[in-house]
């Protein structure tokens, strides 16, 4: 894939993140940010690289994957980003609820471990804003949803194209 | 690939997003509940705006997704199970995507300009009808495309 053909991802995969970011937008479109952007992008490499039609089912989901990597990417970014600037999160904000529940229940080594794990991503981030766990973490959770969803729109994209230019 | 293993896996893949967004509720009394609960949030986070207000309440415990995209995701689960045993004749035309969409847009218009207040019901329902139909679409675009044209 060259680079041109990487910029159109890139560009609605940026404009997702953002999207996913600004407060209120979500109400909106809820689970349709990313797929919305796969299919702008499927789009826009038309415009841009002036490709062929139909579209192939592999390219299409190659763009729906590229556009979820660069949404998970961005909105990664943009939370460790507030994250840093205000050195909390949601994640620091709930977590001594999550302990008061923890303390009904006896837990096992592993349960432990996970505990020990979440209180030090909290002190890290309330000292320096940053947790690179809780990063890698968030990163992961936002790749896994965002190609999937991505890949469907990628997909959605393709039937949609291929059966405007069969009519026309 | 054999149609009916595109639809299994397909229906399998739903039941698991369905049982994580209501992971909380289906075992509250779990204390592996609360230690996923953190990670379920955001990853659900990522795809839903999660106000408590849109969203169920059920075995004390707030479902991890909105009232609408509860809907729109049981929507596609229950048609995703029914196809595997009716193998129903697939959609040709957009026109009942856009179709099935109108509900739900009508009912995210109403409610945000104030016509009438947010009832989660509704927004379930809406939401069941374009989520069943959107699978529709999208399975018959990964089956025109993997599956065995012989089949």
């Amino acid at each position: 894939m060259n680079r041109n053909k990487l910029l159109p991802s890139l560009v609605c995969g940026f404009g997702a993140a953002v999207l996913t970011t600004v407060p209120g937008v979500k109400n909106f479109a809820c689970c349709l940010i990313v797929p919305v952007a796969a299919v702008i992008s499927i789009s826009l490499d038309h415009k841009i690289n002036r490709s062929e039609f139909p579209i192939k089912a592999k390219q299409a989901i190659l763009f729906g994957i590229m556009t979820g990597v660069f949404a998970a990417l961005f909105s990664t970014f943009f939370d460790a980003l507030t994250t840093y600037l205000v050195h909390s999160n949601d994640f620091i904000e709930a977590l001594p609820q999550t302990e008061d529940f923890i303390k009904q229940y006896k837990l096992d080594y592993l349960l432990n471990q996970t505990m020990t794990i979440f209180n030090q991503m909290a002190s890290d981030i309330r000292a320096n804003g940053f947790s690179a766990f809780y990063s890698f973490g968030i990163l992961m959770s936002n790749l896994f949803v965002d190609i999937i969803f991505g890949m469907i729109g990628g997909l959605a994209g393709m039937s949609f194209f291929n059966k405007r230019t069969t009519k026309i | 690939m054999n149609r009916l293993l595109i639809r299994l896996i397909l229906f399998i893949a739903l039941f698991v997003w369905c049982v994580g967004f209501s992971y909380n509720s289906l075992f509250p009394n779990s204390a592996y509940t609360i230690i996923a609960s953190p990670f379920l949030k955001k990853l659900y986070g990522t795809v839903c705006h999660q106000h408590i207000e849109k969203t169920f309440l059920f075995n004390r415990h707030y479902f991890y997704v909105c009232a609408r995209c509860t809907g729109i995701y049981s929507g596609a689960l229950v048609v995703s199970f029914i196809s595997i045993f009716s193998l129903p004749r697939l959609p040709e035309k957009m026109t009942l995507l856009y179709f099935s969409a109108i509900p739900m847009l009508i009912d995210v218009l109403s409610t945000t300009t104030g016509i009438y207040s947010y009832s989660k019901i509704i927004a379930l329902l809406t939401g069941i009808f374009f989520g069943s139909t959107a699978f529709a679409y999208i399975l018959a675009a990964i089956e025109n495309n993997f599956a065995d044209k012989s089949l």
